[in-house]
C-alpha cells in the first residue's frame, strides 16, 4: 500500500514531467528548431516573425495546449463515467457521445457537401467554427437523450446499454451518409475521424484549456458523492446524497468535456478509458480526493506524450493521433480485462 | 419511552406500473422506541426488505406516513434522513481500492459540506466507531480482502460513525458462520446498552432473534403482520404459524425448527 509520502512525491514529480513533455512538444517536429530558440520564443515578450518562431507560436503551441486540455477533459470524463456507472469499462466512446459528435460533423461535411448548400468551400468549413458547433450539437443531442432516459429509468446499467445502442445507431446513420457522399467529402470526414490536435488556433486552444480547467476544478467539489457512489446506489443514498441528481450532474459534466474535446480534435480513442485505470494502479486508491487530481495530471502527460510519439516519423505529416492513443491505450484496457478477477468485470 | 420511528397506516409494496400496484402489507402502524432491539422475521418474499426500504425513504410508500420524531419522512431530504437512521445492507461493494478506513469515513458524509476534509470531530467519530466494533487492526486493509464477518463489522462501524439514534440492518448474520453470528449479535446488544443505539434488523435466524431481540415483528407471506415479545409469540404459537411448512415444525423448548416426526 502506497504511503502518504510516496503519493506526495509522485504528485510533485508529475507536473515536472508535464512541463518537460510540453516543451519537448514545442521543440520536436518536422522542422528542427534548437532548444535555445524554443525557450527564448516562449519567454520573450517581443513579437517576432522568424519562421521558427511562427512555427512554435502558431502551430506547435496551440497543438500542445489542445493535446493537454483534451487529455485532462477526457480523463476526468472517463473517471466520472466509470464511478457513475460502477463500470470499469465505461468511457467517452461508450455513452455514444463521441458518436453523436461524429454525426454532427458527418451531417455538416457529408450532407452539406452533397446538397450543395455549402456554408463555404469545404476547406473553409473544416477550419471554421461551424465544425465545432456541429460536433457539439451532435454530442449534445445524444447527451440530452441519455439524460432524458436516465431520468425515466433509474437503473444506470440500463442507461449504459442504451448509450451503447445509441452509439451503434448513430454510427449506422453516419455510415449511410458516407455511402451517399462524394469521395472528396468522405476524405475530409475520414480525416476528422482520425483525430488531430493540430486543427486549433492559439485562441481556440486557450479557450478549450480555460473551459476544461474550470469544469475540472468544479468536479473537485464532488469528491464526497463520488466516493459514496463507490459503495453502490443505496449506500450513497444512506450517506445523505440525492444520487439520481448526482448521477445526472456527472453524466452532464462528462458529456460536456467529451463534446468540447471531440468537437475540436475529432474522437480521441482510449484516453478517457485508460487514464483512470493507470491512476488507480499508480496511486493504489479509488478515493476521488486523490484520483481526480491524479487523472488530471496523468491525462495531460499521456496526451502530450502521445502527441510527441505521433511526430516521431519526422516527415511532414505526423501519425494520426488515434493510432498512437490506441497503441498506448488498448494494451491498458487488455491488461484491465486480464486483471478482470481483481477488477470484478462480468 | 421516546419514540424514534412511527408509521401511520403505512402501505408497503411495489408499483408495477402507474395503475398496477402490488400491496405487501396494509395499514401498518408501528413504533420503534429508544433502546429497543427489534428483529423483523418472515419467510423469503414476505416483504422484509420492502418494509426497510419504505421506512428509510428508498422506496415510496403506497400509502400512509412515516415519522422520525415529529418529522414526516415525505418532507425530509436524504441528508436529514441520513442523520436519523444509518443502514447496513446486503449490497455487494465491488470496489477493489477502497480501504476500511475510507469506507467507514463515508459514514460522516451527511455532516459538513461537499468538499472539505474530515474534521477532528469526524475523525473522533470514525475512530470511536472502529474501536466499538473492534476493527482497529483492519483500518489500512482493502475492504474487499476482508472476510464476511469482518466486512459486517466494518459496515457496522460505518453506521456508528454516522452518529444516528437508529441503525437498520438487513440480514446482518447471513453468510456468517455460527460463532460469527453470535459475535455480531453480542456486538449489537452492546451497542444498544452502552452506546444508546436503537436497532431494527431483519434475519432468518429465528433462534438468534428469539434470544437477543427485545421485540419481534413477524411478517407473513399472506400480508399478515404480528408483533410481540419473543416468549409471548412462541407461547401463543404465532412463530409456528408463520414458518411451519409441510414436514417442519417449531420446537417451543429449543427454539429450533425440526423435522416432523
Amino acid at each position: 500500500m502506497l504511503t502518504r509520502k510516496n503519493r506526495i512525491i509522485i504528485f510533485a514529480i508529475l507536473p515536472g514531467i508535464i512541463v518537460l513533455l510540453f516543451i519537448m512538444n514545442l521543440w520536436y517536429g518536422s522542422v528542427s528548431i534548437g532548444w535555445f530558440e524554443v525557450l527564448t520564443t516562449l519567454f520573450s515578450s517581443t513579437e517576432s516573425n522568424t519562421s521558427s518562431q511562427i512555427i512554435i507560436m502558431q502551430y506547435r503551441l496551440p497543438q500542445a495546449i489542445t493535446a493537454m486540455s483534451v487529455g485532462i477533459g477526457l480523463s476526468v470524463a472517463g473517471l466520472l463515467l466509470q464511478t457513475t456507472f460502477s463500470n470499469p469499462l465505461a468511457g467517452p466512446s461508450v455513452l455514444g457521445i463521441s458518436a453523436g459528435a461524429s454525426l454532427g460533423v458527418a451531417l455538416l461535411v457529408l450532407l452539406g457537401g452533397a446538397s450543395g448548400l455549402q456554408i463555404g468551400s469545404l476547406s473553409m468549413v473544416l477550419n471554421d467554427f461551424t465544425m465545432f458547433i456541429a460536433a457539439f450539437g451532435g454530442a449534445l443531442v445524444v447527451l440530452l437523450i441519455i439524460i432524458f432516459v436516465s431520468g425515466k429509468i433509474g437503473n444506470v446499467v440500463t442507461v449504459l446499454i442504451i448509450g451503447i445502442m445509441i452509439g451503434y445507431l448513430v454510427s449506422a446513420i453516419v455510415g449511410t451518409l458516407q455511402f451517399f457522399s462524394s469521395s472528396e467529402d468522405l476524405h475530409s470526414f475520414v480525416l476528422w475521424g482520425l483525430g488531430s490536435f493540430s486543427k486549433t488556433t492559439v485562441t481556440q486552444s486557450i479557450s478549450i484549456f480555460s473551459v476544461t480547467f474550470l469544469i475540472t476544478i468544479g468536479s473537485l467539489f464532488f469528491v464526497k458523492p463520488l466516493n459514496a457512489l463507490l459503495l453502490g446506489h443505496r449506500y450513497a443514498v444512506s450517506s445523505g446524497f440525492n444520487v439520481k441528481l448526482m448521477q445526472s450532474i456527472f453524466i452532464l459534466i462528462a458529456g460536456f468535456l467529451i463534446a468540447l474535446g471531440t468537437a475540436f480534435t475529432g474522437p480521441i480513442a482510449f484516453v478517457g478509458l485508460a487514464v483512470p485505470h493507470i491512476a488507480r494502479t499508480i496511486f493504489n486508491t479509488s478515493n476521488h480526493s486523490i484520483l481526480l487530481p491524479a487523472v488530471i495530471l496523468i491525462g495531460a502527460a499521456l496526451t502530450l506524450a502521445c502527441n510527441l510519439l505521433s511526430k516521431l516519423p519526422g516527415y511532414d505529416a505526423s501519425l494520426p493521433i488515434n493510432a498512437v492513443t490506441s497503441m498506448v491505450g488498448a494494451p491498458v484496457v487488455i491488461w484491465v480485462i486480464i486483471k478482470g478477477r481483481r477488477m470484478n468485470i462480468g | 419511552m421516546d419514540t424514534l420511528l412511527r408509521t401511520e397506516k403505512l402501505i408497503t409494496g411495489h408499483s408495477v406500473s402507474k395503475r398496477k400496484k402490488v400491496v405487501l402489507h396494509n395499514d401498518l402502524s408501528l413504533t420503534i422506541g429508544k433502546g429497543e432491539l427489534i428483529a423483523l422475521l418472515g419467510p423469503n418474499g414476505a416483504g422484509k426488505s420492502t418494509l426497510l426500504g419504505t421506512v428509510t425513504g428508498m422506496l415510496p410508500p403506497l400509502g400512509g406516513d412515516v415519522y422520525y420524531g415529529e418529522k414526516n419522512l415525505a418532507h425530509m431530504s436524504n441528508k436529514e434522513v441520513a442523520k436519523e437512521v444509518a443502514l447496513v445492507l446486503t449490497d455487494k461493494i465491488d470496489d477493489r481500492y477502497l480501504t476500511t478506513y475510507e469506507l467507514v469515513a463515508t459514514g460522516r458524509y451527511p455532516y459538513g459540506s461537499f468538499i472539505g476534509k474530515l474534521t477532528e470531530l469526524d475523525k473522533d467519530n470514525i475512530n470511536n466507531a472502529i474501536d466499538a466494533v473492534g476493527a482497529g487492526e483492519l483500518i489500512t486493509r482493502f475492504f474487499y480482502t476482508l472476510s464476511d464477518g469482518e466486512k459486517q463489522k466494518v459496515l457496522l462501524a460505518r453506521a456508528l460513525a454516522q452518529d444516528t439514534p437508529l441503525i437498520l440492518l438487513d440480514e446482518p448474520t447471513a453468510f456468517i458462520d455460527s460463532p460469527g453470528k453470535v459475535v455480531i449479535m453480542n456486538l449489537l446488544t452492546k451497542l444498544v446498552k452502552d452506546h444508546n443505539k436503537t436497532i431494527l434488523l431483519t434475519t432468518h435466524d429465528t433462534e438468534l432473534a428469539l434470544s437477543y431481540a427485545s421485540r419481534l415483528w413477524l411478517l407473513g407471506k399472506d400480508n399478515t403482520f404480528v408483533e410481540g415479545l419473543p416468549d409471548e409469540l412462541v407461547k401463543n404459537g404465532m412463530i409456528n404459524k408463520l414458518f411451519d411448512r409441510q414436514g417442519v415444525v417449531f420446537n417451543r423448548l429449543t427454539y429450533r425448527f425440526e423435522a416432523e416426526k
